[in-house]
């Protein structure tokens, strides 16, 4: 998984253990008002609940990272450990998609919590082998790192195993996010 | 009469389709995810080919046999994957037959 935007980046692998539990690891960097965070997990991920319907899907996952994180402010530079557990919740049919989640992160002093909510909906249904189209809205918040809410507007290609989102915040910052699985 | 059987042998033989399975999930919702599915169930060695039909929430699981994948295995595929199996039968289509039917548009 890739995310690549001028505030934030990131890339990460995961490898499922069973259907529900999956390891994995991040590369990050974030960049906002005073701050540069650069950072290394290890991440463990569950799916805490799942309720099937014949038209949607609606989970509860857990994700408890622990790493280490470089911690840049006002030309001062620290390397402090950290452990940052998220909680995300989200609901899906084929036409609609809604999500919000709440990392945990805290650093010493320093309080980089993250909220997002994600919302949106499929211009149309497709066949299982085409490219699904989305649009979602996002509204995303950190901590320390911007006072500001970051909204994106985002385009979703899903094809299968390829999972592609692109967008433009509404301050102007692209964004793009890569998923694969194998 | 040995001709009668002979001939008799090889009709049945012409007869004796694999067998196909429907199998209606909850839950699928997105290929992404449906082809957690796809790809378990191409794993067993028994099948020959599998179709995934988003609209109508089923899977079709054709077999190399003539009996079919047992039905235990497939539910046991399909909740590991993170679904849950609503109705498994077996129906009288090959799979191309059933991908025809639903993917003309």
């Amino acid at each position: 998984m890739i995310d690549l935007s001028q505030h934030y980046s990131k890339i990460d692998t995961s490898y499922a253990l069973t259907a529900k539990d999956a390891l994995g690891l991040k590369l990050f960097q974030a960049k906002g008002e005073g701050y540069k965070l650069t950072g290394e997990e290890f991440y463990y991920l569950r799916r805490l609940h799942r309720i099937n319907a014949v038209e949607s899907q609606t989970n509860l996952w857990l994700f408890l990272g622990a790493g280490i994180m470089d911690v840049k402010k006002n030309n001062r530079s620290d390397d402090q450990a950290y452990v940052s557990p998220t909680i995300q919740a989200d609901y899906e049919t084929r036409r609609l998609y809604i999500m919000g989640s709440y990392q945990l992160m805290r650093i010493a002093h320093d309080n980089f919590d993250t909220s997002k909510f994600k919302a949106g909906f499929s211009f149309y249904k497709t066949s299982y082998e085409e490219t699904q189209p989305w649009f979602i809205l996002e509204f995303s918040h950190t901590n320390s790192v911007s006072e500001k809410l970051e909204i994106v507007p985002t385009l979703r290609l899903i094809n299968k195993a390829l999972y592609f989102e692109a967008g433009i915040s509404t301050a102007g910052d692209p964004k793009l996010h890569l998923m694969y699985t194998f | 009469m040995k001709k009668i059987a002979y001939l008799l042998l090889i009709f049945l033989s012409l007869n004796s389709y694999a067998a196909t399975q429907r199998v209606e999930v909850m839950g699928m919702v997105c290929a992404f995810c449906a082809q957690g599915i796809e790809k378990s169930l191409q794993t067993i060695k028994d099948v020959n080919d599998v179709y995934v039909n988003l609209d109508n929430y089923f899977v079709i699981i054709e077999s190399k046999n003539t009996v079919g994948i047992p039905d235990e295995m497939i539910k046991n595929i399909i909740v590991d994957a993170g679904y849950d199996v609503k109705k498994i039968e077996t129906i009288n289509a090959s799979v191309k037959e059933i991908r025809a039917k639903y993917e003309k548009k």
